[in-house]
């Protein structure tokens, strides 16, 4: 009896200790990208944070393929035991369950949804030489021309992409989309006048519209943006409603314990709340969010999912 | 009808392969193939127009001019005398590819330690001479080695330690 | 003029700049602390060129972190490093094993390792530092008086334009090939096709993945790169029983001898003005500079006949072209803030943690940062020179190991690197079937060098011609219309360079044919 006690005991005892000491092995933070882009650089900031706060090794894994799913697949389909994270962002919880014609998991059933870590705004940038110099000129020169503007956009299905899909379902016009690969080959053609306008996010634009080599009309929140309070927003400019960030936070799988969750959610809303993260995610165009909690942050996947799912049917973009 | 040139003959066929293969699988199977079979057996992508190019266009167009290179290899072998294809030395050929396979499927369940030495014994197995004092020594030297500059050195994270180990001392 | 040594000044006081630095709780004064941080770069950019498969990118953003911590200019100065010392080290894999560490390295595989089998590996590593020397403090200099002219020039560069530059680019890389010039463009169209494995990016259609995952992104330049000349290499050598006694015995001298410096100097000029001017382009610009200064040599050169045989030009171009191409693939960055390849983008995340927006206020508002960088890739090159020209000794004594200790090293190098791409095991899958597909190919007389040129080419020449016509709004004729004269010029070239290539084959069937029938 004492020995089955002894047996049971030895058995529960690692699970046990797993579950109170949380974390007692290191971390895993997928980044489903190839490294270097902008959600990468922001998990391996986060990464050296919670480094030192939890006290465990926080190993950042590339695991690029299929525009992000690869890699939150991986999470959401593996232990659900704290110790894998992965960056999950706008286009793998909201865009691509439409864009794709399967997708192998499900935003909201499978993960469980941390934090919400970076909200970027897009910014309509049109080139210089068009003669629209606010975004009332431009629906009015996009109505003139039907399907002789380009727009670029950073590929098929990107924020960029949608945003301007929207912006031309709600102003009823008609602009020939030109997808490439980043928005750095678009931001050039951009500049050289061979497209007229793109959506893109902040971060990338803002050195181009500040040495003037491209001129911003709106951002696509509702709010204005910090970096260029004179910009107004396209929801003042007259499309109503009009809010499209690009954002990306860190999310487990779904049957993740309710104690890791919290802990996890405090400890890296306690990074972002650190200046130094703070000011580098700020640099990267990033206002902190308003969302914080892991249930506000599910509740705002839903919304956008619901959004997304409805703007990709509607503009008929589709990744194979 | 006499092959002249072996290279050329095979060279020829393995273009005019890959040609139809990328034709097929760009353009999907005809229609009455489908009828035959009962399901479209491969979907295709859009052809387009050459002025509006759909995704099918460029590969289509592309391995239709392989396979016409590729028939103009095979013509060659015929006319024009060529080398021989040397023998093909299919042991050095399946313990490389052995070895570098077992080494990506067994790191994550074996570690990098371990996986490197299996895939140092498996490729030094494939080649001329074999000395299991050597190889052991050999696998070992590298598998630290690895260790130090992947793992230490450049933090690539890969598992040191095999799965069955809960908590490695090394990371 | 003097207000550019007036600003290089102002750069190489910034980078020999002696500083108090604090760490481990010392704090040592007067340590040339932004030197230090380019040896550093230097040192672990030619480690990781070295070692095939690992890359600068995944290297630079793993150490970005480690960034935060240093100036901007310490942070940019040590990432630039990383980034040309990755060059310099992809060209000694290139030649003493045959494996291209970067993807501009590949042509100098052609000659550089057929000169290492010749017994002259010390020539050829110190030809290919040498030139990439050369080549660097020139296209330093390119920089620092004509960034923003050059950037313009880089703006009219269209898809069009684009498009044509790669059509001249695939035609050069038949050149390339020393054999059966139907079967070059065979297997270059056979890249091309590879090349488009994955999603379009002008409809978002997923081609020729199978329903496999993992191939959305399509094939990885690395994968195929290890795969069709590492992998295929091994077995091509474990064949032969003989084979490494041909490189043991004949080890030669160090140092390019006298006839040697006579023919490398012209080659080191045009590469160098090639790759200044080809690096400049965003997307493929140091790539295309290596080969075409390989083509271009080889066109010029009375010693053609020596070209893929081990012909010291063949390594001297595109070393120089390449490392030329790498200083002025900054120019976009600094001057209008978009990155040129995937390295330039990791640099403005760099900057733009620090805080800094790129673009051309950079040089106006923070001089020192601009001019530190200029003067921190003189220094740089200076270094990896001074690092690499006694190590060749070093190298020379590694090709003396026995094979047999030899190649499994390099086979767990090349796994973990192919690994590392996405930590998971189907690329080094993909890299058996391409070592399988390669050694098929040499069997049956075809060359890999023109397959990869077209393989990375072809996706870019598609994207830009779909590009380009889906903005002319479906006119073909926009790619020769007199209102984009460079498109017309690389056309031109084009069907020129290809009647130049097809003329000598012509006239020989033209021989045979008359021989025949007399």
């Amino acid at each position: 009896m004492l020995r089955l006690l002894l047996l049971a005991a030895l058995a529960a005892g690692p699970t046990l200790a797993t579950a109170q000491v949380w974390p007692s092995k290191p971390l895993r933070l997928v980044a489903p990208y190839a490294a270097g882009g902008p959600i990468d650089i922001s998990a391996r900031l986060l990464a050296a944070k919670l480094q030192d706060s939890l006290g465990q090794p926080v190993v950042v894994e590339n695991r690029p393929g299929a525009g992000g799913n690869i890699g939150v697949d991986l999470i959401a389909k593996g232990p659900a035991d704290g110790y894998s994270l992965v960056m999950s962002a706008i286009a793998t919880l909201a865009i691509n369950p439409s864009l794709y014609p399967s997708l192998p998991y499900d935003p909201l059933k499978d993960l469980r949804h941390v934090t919400l870590l970076v909200q970027v705004p897009n910014v309509l940038i049109v080139t210089n030489d068009l003669p629209a110099k606010n975004v009332r000129e431009l629906i009015a020169l996009a109505k003139q021309r039907p399907g002789k503007l380009d727009f670029g956009s950073g590929s098929n299905g990107s924020t960029g992409h949608l945003a301007g899909e929207m912006f031309k379902m709600m102003t009823g016009t008609y602009m020939v989309h030109i997808p490439y690969k980043g928005s750095a080959p678009a931001l050039a053609d951009m500049m050289a006048g061979r497209i007229h306008l793109m959506f893109d996010n902040l971060a990338s634009a803002l050195p181009s519209i500040r040495s003037e080599k491209v001129r911003a009309l709106a951002t696509t929140t509702l709010k204005r943006s910090s970096f260029l309070p004179e910009l107004p927003t396209l929801d003042e400019a007259g499309l109503k409603g009009f809010d499209m960030t690009t954002w990306w936070g860190v999310s487990v799988a779904a049957k993740t314990p309710q104690p890791v969750v919290d802990r996890l959610s405090a400890e890296i809303l306690k990074a972002m709340d650190a200046p130094d993260f703070k000011d580098r995610l700020r640099n990267m165009g990033s206002e902190a969010p308003a969302i914080r909690t892991p249930d506000q942050f599910a509740s705002f996947v839903a919304s956008e999912l619901k959004t997304y799912t409805e703007l990709v049917k509607r503009s008929g973009a589709k990744a194979d | 009808m006499k092959i002249k040139s072996q290279q050329d003959w095979w060279a020829g066929w393995m273009f005019v392969a890959f040609g139809v293969f990328f034709i097929l699988f760009a353009l999907g199977t005809p229609e009455f193939i489908d009828r035959i079979v009962g399901t479209k057996l491969i979907g295709g992508y859009q052809m387009g127009s050459s002025v509006r190019m759909g995704p099918a266009y460029f590969p289509v167009v592309l391995g239709g001019m392989l396979a016409a290179l590729g028939l103009i290899v095979l013509l060659d072998s015929i006319v024009e005398e060529g080398p021989e294809v040397a023998t093909f030395h299919f042991r050095p050929l399946i313990f490389i590819a052995i070895s570098s396979l077992a080494f990506a499927y067994l790191l994550k369940p074996l570690g990098l330690v371990l996986a490197s030495i299996v895939l140092i014994f498996i490729s030094a197995y494939g080649g001329h001479e074999f000395k299991w004092k050597e190889v052991a020594i050999m696998s070992v030297v590298l598998a630290v080695f690895s260790v130090l500059v992947f793992v230490k050195g450049l933090a690539l994270p890969f598992p040191v330690c095999p799965d069955f180990i809960e908590v490695c001392p090394i990371r | 003029m003097e207000g550019i040594f007036g600003n290089l000044a102002i750069g190489f006081i910034e980078v020999f700049k002696l500083q108090p630095v604090t760490m481990w709780g010392m704090t040592l004064q007067h340590v040339p602390f932004n030197i230090l941080m380019c040896l550093i770069g230097c040192l672990l950019g030619t480690l990781i060129g070295v070692l095939p498969g690992i890359g600068p990118v995944a290297t630079i953003a793993m150490l970005l972190p480690v960034t935060f911590n240093l100036s901007p200019i310490a942070a940019l100065i040590m990432l630039a490093g990383i980034y040309y010392g990755a060059q310099y080290g992809g060209s000694t894999t290139a030649i003493l094993v045959n494996i291209p560490g970067e993807s501009s390295s590949v042509v100098t595989c052609l000659d550089g390792y057929q000169m290492a089998r010749q017994g002259r590996a010390g020539p050829a590593l110190a030809t290919a530092a040498i030139g990439s020397f050369f080549a660097g403090c020139v296209s330093t200099l390119v920089v620092a008086m004509f960034a923003p002219p050059l950037a313009e020039v880089a703006l009219k560069f269209g898809p069009a334009e684009y498009f044509s530059l790669m059509v001249l680019g695939l035609v050069a890389a038949v050149v390339l090939a020393h054999g059966s010039i139907i079967k070059a463009i065979a297997m270059v169209i056979l890249g091309l096709l590879l090349g488009l494995v994955g999603t379009d990016v002008n409809s978002g259609v997923l081609r020729f993945a199978f329903g496999i995952s993992e191939l959305a992104d399509g094939i990885g330049f690395v994968t195929v790169a290890m795969g069709m000349f590492g992998i295929c290499e091994i077995i091509a050598n474990l064949e032969q029983k003989e084979h490494r006694e041909i490189f043991t015995s004949s080890v030669g001298k160090l140092m390019p001898s006298k006839e040697d410096w006579k023919r490398m100097w012209k080659p080191i000029l045009r590469g160098t003005f090639l790759g200044s001017a080809l690096g400049i382009l965003p997307g493929g610009g140091a790539l295309l500079a290596s080969f075409g200064a390989y083509t271009l040599e080889k066109k010029v050169s009375k010693y053609s006949h020596e070209f893929g045989k081990g012909a010291i030009e063949g390594v001297a171009a595109p070393e120089s072209a390449n490392n030329a191409g790498a200083q002025t693939s900054f120019i976009p960055l600094l001057t209008l803030g978009i990155p040129s390849n995937a390295v330039m983008a990791l640099m403005i995340g760099a900057m733009m943690i620090q805080g800094i927006a790129p673009g051309p206020q950079v040089m106006t508002e923070r001089p020192q940062l601009f001019w530190g960088m200029i003067a921190s890739m003189w220094v740089g090159n200076l270094m990896l020179v001074i690092l690499n020209l006694p190590m060749i000794g070093m190298w020379i004594k590694l090709l003396t190991v026995p094979y047999r200790y030899l190649y499994p090293s390099i086979l767990l190098f090349m796994a973990i690197g192919v690994f590392s791409i996405s930590n998971q095991p189907f690329d080094c899958f993909l890299m058996a079937c391409f070592g399988l597909l390669g050694y098929v190919c040499v069997k049956l007389g075809c060359e890999p060098a023109p397959m990869i040129l077209g393989f990375i080419l072809g996706p870019l020449m598609e994207e830009n011609l779909r590009r380009a016509m889906l903005l002319s709004r479906g006119d073909p004729w926009v790619f020769i219309s007199p209102s984009k004269p460079i498109s017309m010029g690389f056309l031109i070239a084009a069907v020129a360079l290809l009647a130049i290539i097809a003329a000598p084959a012509l006239r020989k069937k033209r021989e045979e044919v008359f021989v025949e029938e007399t």
